[in-house]
C-alpha cells in the first residue's frame, strides 16, 4: 500500500483535515470536557484559529497534530485511573461503608507535573522567560481567601505564600530588581535574572474578591502547573546559592507574618556557612540586644547568626568577592541604600517595603514584633511613614512618604527628600518606569528634574565609565611593556593618548554645561548644525540604498514601521499641544 | 435452457442409468495416470518426495525475532525522552529463568520510589542536554499571541500620575464607557419577543392568505390599471373581472394597433393571458415589437406577411455591409485612440497596482495591529477587555494608603488568559 493511500470517499484535506472542534477532539480522546480543559493547561495546548473554520465560526478548533500530542500523553492514562477510583470510593461511600472509604481516601492514586515542566521548558532559561504569568498568579492566590465554593483550600494559599516568599527572598537576596512601578491595580515589579527581564504583578494589601465572570476551576488548574513551576525554579535558585531548597524556618518569625525576613536570615545564615567564615561576623556584632528567639527552632546553621541582627542581607556585602562577578547593574542596585537604614510605620505597604529595600541594600525594620530593631533606634536615617503627621518625631531622621522608595529605586539614585515630606502635600507623579521616554518622545517634566538629577550624581561619582579600568590596567600594561614590540607599544599609547582626550573633552562639555548652561548653549549648536547636515544626508543615503536592496516583504514592513513611528509622533504633538494649552490657562 | 426431459424411473434400463460408475471410472484414470508418470505416490517413501532445506535462509522463528528487534521510529524517538516508558506492540516470549527476572525488577522498583517521594525533589535541569532536546520536535512550545503575559499599565494608571497621562487614561476609559453607550443606542433595536395587539379575526386571516398568495402575480395585475383583483373562495383558482369599459381603453392604451381585440365578444383564456402580456409591455414600447409579439403569441389572428421584394433585400444586404464597415472602422479608432494613450493607460495601471498593493498593506498592517490587542476569534464569543482602571480626578489623593485599589486581579489574569489565546472567551454566568 503507498504510504498516503487515502480510501475512497474519506477524502479530507487541507483545513478540514488539519484541524478539528473541541467536541471532535474530546471524542477522539474519549475523556469529559473537564478533563480535557486540564488536560490542555498542563500540556500547554491552546485552541487555534484555522483559516477556513469548516465547521464554521462558532465552534473551537484544535490542530490534529496538538491532539495527538495529548493522547500520547501518560498522565491520561493516570487521570483515568483516579477517575475509576474515586468510583470506587463512591461507591463505599454510598453502601454506608465508611471504613471502606476512608482506607481507600488514603490510598488514592497521585499524580506529579515534573516531566511535564520538563518537557514544556527544556533549559532552565526557557521557563525563566514564561515566569511572568506564574509569578502574577502565584502572587494573587497567596492573598485570596480560601474558600469552600470555590474549591480553593488553606493549604494551597499558604503554599502560595510560601512560594512568593521564597521568590522574593531571592530576588532581594541577589538583588535582581531592577523596577517598580505602583499602579491602581498593583504594583509591578521587574527583575533580571540570567539575562531574562522577568515582570510581575503584586496586588495592593486590601481584601481580593471572588468575582462572577471568572472560571476558578480553570485558574485554580493554571496555578496547580505553576505551583511545580515555581517550587522548581525556587529549587534550582536556591541551590546556585549554596542553601538548601524547602527552608526551614524560625516558627516564630513565621507566626509573627515575617516569613520573608525569616526567609532572608536563613539564606544568610545558610549560604555563610557554606562560606566558612561566620565567627568573625558572630564577634562583630554580639553588641545587639539579646533576643534569643532564633535559638529555639531555626536549624544548626542558623544558629551561627546573631539573633536580632538588623538587615541580614547586609552582610553579605563583605564576603562579595567570592561570588561570581556581577554586572555593573547589579553593583548599583545593591549600593543604593547602602548607609541607610530605614523604620516602616504601620500604616505603609510592608510586603512591599520589605522586599524593595533590601533588594537594594538598604536594612529595614518596622512596628511589631520580631523586627530586627526598634523606632527609637539612634541610627534609623529615614522612617516610612504615610499619615500626615508623625506622633514623636526624631529629629535625627528623615520622615518621608513610601513614594520616596519606589522613585529612588527607579532613578538609581537617592532622590532629594524635600518633595516627599510628610504633610499635606502631594508628592511628585510617580512615573511609570516601563516608558521608554525616548522612544515615546514626551518626557514628563518630572522626569526631566530626575534626569538632571542622575547626570549630577554621576559626574560626581565616576567621570566617564571607560577610564576607571584603564587605570587599574596600567600596572600590567607597565608589565607587559617589556615583552610588547615598539609599534604595539607605540599604538597603545597612541590609544592612552586618545582616551584622555576624549576625557578632558567629556569634562570640558560636562562643566560648561552645568555652569553656564544658557550662555554656552549657543556656540554648541552651532557646531552641531555643522555636523547634523552631514550625519543626516548619510544617513538619508543609507536608508534610500537599503530600501532600495530590502526585499519586498522587509520593505513593506518598514513602511509600515514608519507609518507607526508617524502616529506616535502625532500622539506626542497633541499631548504637547494639550499641555502649552493647559499652561497657558493655569498662568 | 429447456426443462430437461423426464425419464420414467420404471424399468431396468432407467435404473441403470441412474447408478453412477464415476468411482470405477476415476479408478482407472487414476491407474493409467500413476502407470504413466512412473509409480504410486502414495506407496513411494518420504525420502524420495521430500528433502531438508539445507540453504542459508533465516527459520521463520528467527525472522520473527528480528523484526521485533526492530526499533520502530516512534519508539526511538520516545526511547530518547528518559520519562516515557515504552509499550512493545508485541511481546517475546520470557525464556529466562525466574530468578533474573526477580532481580531486574527490583532495581526499578527503588529508583521509582526515589521519584516517588514528595520530600525528594531533583533538579529538574540538572543535566542540560542540548542533542536531545533539539531532537524533540516540539520542543518550542509556540505561543499563541505576542501579546505579553503581564502587560503594563499605561502610565496614567499609576497611582500618583502626572497629569497629562492621567487626562490621556482618564479619555480612554470614557471613550471606552461611551462606546458601550454609542453601540446600546445606534445598533438596531432587539426584535421583540412579544407583539401587543389583537388576534385576528378571520375574516382578516382571510385577507392576509390572499396577499401571502402569490405576490409576483399581484404586482404584474396591480400594473394594469384596468384589472382588479378578486379574491376568490378558493386561493388557488383566481378569477379575474374585467370592466365593462376596459375594451377601448385598452385598445386606446396599446395605441394605433392593426389587431383588433374583442374582449366581449371572445373571452377565452388565451384571450386575457395575451391582454395581459400587453399590459406589461406598457406604452412605451415599440408598436413593431408588440405587433411581432402579437404575430407570434396569437395564431388566431390571421397572420399578415409581405413578401420581400429583390430591392429589399438587396437593401438590406448594403445596408449591412455598411454597417459592418462602420464597425471595423471604429474598432480600428479606437485601437489608435488607445495606442495614443498608451503612457496614460500604464500610468493608470500603475496607479491602480500601487492603490491595491497599499490596501494590502495596509490591511496586513490592520490585522497585525488587532491581533496586538485582541485574540484572535476563538469561539462562540469574543473576546471583552476589562474595563481600565484608573483613578478619578477627586479619587487621586496622592497617598498609597488612601488608594482606591483594584480587588479584582483574579479577573484581570483571566481576562489575560483569553487575550492571549490561551482560554476561549465565554459568556459564563455563574450559577449561585
Amino acid at each position: 500500500m503507498p504510504k498516503h493511500y487515502r480510501p475512497a470517499g474519506k477524502k479530507k484535506e487541507g483545513n478540514a483535515a488539519r484541524y478539528m472542534t473541541r467536541s471532535q477532539a474530546l471524542k477522539h480522546l474519549q475523556v469529559n470536557l473537564n478533563l480535557f480543559r486540564r488536560l490542555c493547561i498542563v500540556k500547554g495546548i491552546f485552541p487555534r484559529e484555522p483559516k477556513k473554520k469548516v465547521k464554521g465560526n462558532h465552534h473551537t478548533y484544535y490542530h490534529v497534530k496538538d491532539i495527538a500530542f495529548l493522547m500520547h500523553e501518560p498522565l491520561l492514562e493516570k487521570f483515568r485511573e483516579i477517575k475509576t477510583y474515586q468510583k470506587k470510593v463512591k461507591k463505599a461511600k454510598s453502601k454506608k461503608n465508611e471504613e471502606l472509604a476512608r482506607l481507600l481516601l488514603t490510598r488514592q492514586p497521585t499524580y506529579k507535573l515534573d516531566r511535564l515542566i520538563r518537557e514544556r521548558y527544556p533549559t532552565f532559561i526557557d521557563a525563566l522567560r514564561d515566569l511572568d504569568d506564574c509569578l502574577t498568579m502565584v502572587h494573587l492566590f497567596a492573598v485570596l481567601p480560601a474558600s469552600d465554593r470555590e474549591n480553593l483550600e488553606v493549604k494551597r494559599v499558604h503554599n502560595c505564600r510560601r512560594l512568593t516568599h521564597e521568590w522574593q527572598a531571592y530576588i532581594s537576596r541577589c538583588h535582581a530588581l531592577r523596577k517598580v512601578f505602583v499602579s491602581v491595580k498593583g504594583i509591578y515589579y521587574q527583575a533580571e535574572l540570567e539575562g531574562q527581564k522577568i515582570t510581575w504583578l503584586t496586588p495592593h494589601a486590601i481584601q481580593q474578591v471572588f468575582t462572577n465572570d471568572v472560571d476558578f476551576g480553570v485558574l485554580l488548574t493554571f496555578l496547580e502547573f505553576y505551583e511545580t513551576l515555581l517550587a522548581f525554579i525556587n529549587f534550582k535558585l536556591y541551590h546556585s546559592l549554596n542553601v538548601k531548597y524547602p527552608p526551614i524556618l524560625d516558627s516564630r518569625l513565621e507566626a509573627l507574618a515575617a516569613d520573608l525576613y525569616a526567609l532572608s536570615r536563613y539564606i544568610d545564615a545558610s549560604s555563610r556557612g557554606m562560606a566558612v567564615e561566620p565567627k568573625v561576623d558572630a564577634s562583630s556584632s554580639s553588641q545587639s540586644n539579646d533576643r534569643e528567639e532564633s535559638e529555639l527552632r531555626l536549624a544548626q546553621l542558623q544558629h551561627q547568626l546573631p539573633s536580632s541582627e538588623p538587615g541580614a542581607l547586609m552582610h553579605l556585602v563583605a564576603d562579595n568577592n567570592k561570588e561570581v562577578e556581577e554586572d555593573e547593574e547589579t553593583r548599583v542596585c545593591k549600593s543604593l541604600f547602602k548607609d541607610l537604614k530605614f523604620f516602616l510605620s504601620r500604616e505603609v505597604p510592608r510586603e512591599s517595603l520589605l522586599f524593595v529595600l533590601p533588594a537594594f541594600g538598604g536594612m529595614v525594620s518596622w512596628e511589631g514584633e520580631g523586627a530586627p530593631f526598634k523606632e527609637d533606634d539612634e541610627s534609623i536615617t529615614h522612617h516610612i511613614i504615610d499619615k500626615p503627621s508623625a506622633g514623636h518625631v526624631y529629629l535625627s531622621r528623615v520622615y518621608v512618604q513610601p513614594q520616596w522608595i519606589y522613585d529612588c529605586v527607579n532613578a538609581r539614585i537617592i532622590l532629594p527628600t524635600e518633595k516627599y515630606l510628610v504633610g499635606s502635600r502631594i508628592p511628585p507623579p510617580h512615573l511609570s518606569p516601563f516608558v521608554d521616554n525616548e522612544a515615546e518622545g514626551y518626557v514628563p517634566d518630572y522626569a526631566e528634574t530626575i534626569k538632571r538629577l542622575q547626570a549630577a550624581a554621576r559626574n560626581e561619582v565616576l567621570p566617564l565609565p571607560g577610564v576607571g579600568k584603564e587605570d587599574l590596567e596600567d600596572p600590567q600594561n607597565l608589565l607587559y611593556a617589556g615583552v610588547m614590540s615598539r609599534a604595539e607599544e607605540a599604538e597603545a599609547a597612541k590609544n592612552k593618548k586618545k582616551m584622555a582626550a576624549q576625557e578632558k573633552q567629556y569634562h570640558e562639555e560636562l562643566k560648561m554645561e552645568i555652569t553656564a548652561s544658557k550662555d554656552v548653549v549657543a556656540p554648541v549648536v552651532t557646531e552641531d548644525e555643522e555636523s547634523v547636515p552631514d550625519a543626516m544626508q548619510i544617513a538619508q543615503e543609507n536608508a534610500d540604498m537599503s530600501t532600495v536592496l530590502m526585499s519586498r516583504k522587509k520593505r513593506k514592513l518598514y513602511e509600515a514601521m514608519k507609518i507607526g513611528q508617524k502616529k506616535k509622533k502625532a500622539s506626542v504633538e497633541l499631548i504637547e499641544q494639550r499641555k502649552k494649552k493647559l499652561n497657558d490657562a493655569q498662568s | 435452457m429447456g426443462k430437461k426431459s423426464k425419464t420414467s424411473r420404471k424399468g431396468k434400463k432407467a435404473w441403470r442409468a441412474n447408478i453412477s460408475t464415476e468411482d470405477i471410472e476415476d479408478f482407472f484414470e487414476k491407474t493409467t495416470k500413476d502407470a504413466l508418470s512412473g509409480g504410486n505416490l502414495s506407496a513411494a517413501p518420504s525420502e524420495d518426495l521430500f528433502h531438508v532445506d539445507k540453504s542459508h535462509d533465516l527459520p521463520v522463528k528467527r525472522k520473527i525475532e528480528k523484526h521485533r528487534e526492530r526499533v520502530l521510529r516512534v519508539d526511538s524517538i520516545l526511547k530518547k525522552n528518559p520519562f516515557v516508558q515504552l509499550v512493545p506492540s508485541s511481546k517475546p516470549k520470557l525464556k529466562k529463568s525466574k530468578k533474573t527476572i526477580v532481580i531486574e525488577d527490583k532495581a526499578p522498583k527503588q529508583v521509582q520510589k526515589n521519584v516517588g517521594d514528595d520530600s525528594v525533589m531533583v533538579d529538574l535541569w540538572g543535566d542540560d542536554s542540548k542533542g536531545e532536546d533539539e531532537s524533540n520536535p516540539r520542543k518550542i512550545f509556540k505561543k499563541p499571541s505576542i501579546i505579553p503575559a503581564v502587560e503594563i499599565e499605561h502610565p496614567g494608571c499609576s497611582y500618583n500620575p502626572t497629569t497629562e497621562s492621567h487626562q490621556d487614561m482618564l479619555a480612554e476609559a470614557v471613550a471606552q464607557e461611551m462606546q458601550k453607550v454609542y453601540k446600546t443606542e445606534l445598533g438596531p433595536a432587539p426584535v421583540p419577543l412579544t407583539v401587543e395587539g389583537d388576534s385576528l379575526s378571520e375574516d382578516e386571516r382571510y385577507f392576509l392568505d390572499v396577499d401571502n398568495f402569490g405576490e409576483g402575480e399581484d404586482d404584474v395585475l396591480k400594473k394594469n390599471p384596468f384589472v382588479q383583483l378578486v379574491p376568490s373562495s378558493k386561493p388557488n383558482l383566481k378569477t379575474i373581472v374585467i370592466e365593462d369599459k376596459t375594451p377601448r381603453q385598452a385598445q386606446k392604451s396599446v395605441g394605433d394597433d392593426s389587431v383588433m381585440v374583442d374582449m366581449l365578444g371572445d373571452d377565452s383564456k388565451e384571450d386575457l393571458r395575451y391582454f395581459l402580456e400587453l399590459g406589461n409591455v406598457g406604452e412605451g414600447e415599440n408598436n413593431e415589437d408588440v405587433e411581432n409579439e402579437v404575430s407570434e403569441a396569437g395564431n388566431i389572428f390571421a397572420r399578415k406577411t409581405k413578401r420581400v421584394t429583390r430591392v429589399e433585400l438587396n437593401k438590406r444586404c448594403r445596408q449591412k455591409a455598411l454597417r459592418k464597415k462602420e464597425t471595423k472602422e471604429k474598432a480600428k479608432e479606437k485601437i489608435l485612440n488607445e495606442i495614443d494613450s498608451l503612457p496614460n493607460i500604464l500610468e493608470e495601471i500603475a496607479r491602480e497596482d500601487e492603490d491595491k498593493q497599499n490596501k494590502h498593506l495596509r490591511r496586513v498592517i490592520a490585522k497585525e495591529e488587532v491581533l496586538k490587542i485582541r485574540p484572535p476569534r476563538l469561539g462562540k464569543y469574543k473576546f471583552e477587555a476589562p474595563p481600565v482602571q484608573v483613578l478619578l480626578t477627586e479619587e487621586m489623593t496622592g497617598s498609597l494608603r488612601k488608594l482606591k485599589a483594584c480587588c479584582t486581579l483574579a479577573r484581570d489574569r483571566f481576562k489575560s488568559l483569553e487575550k492571549r489565546g490561551i482560554l476561549v472567551p465565554s459568556k459564563q454566568i455563574r450559577r449561585f
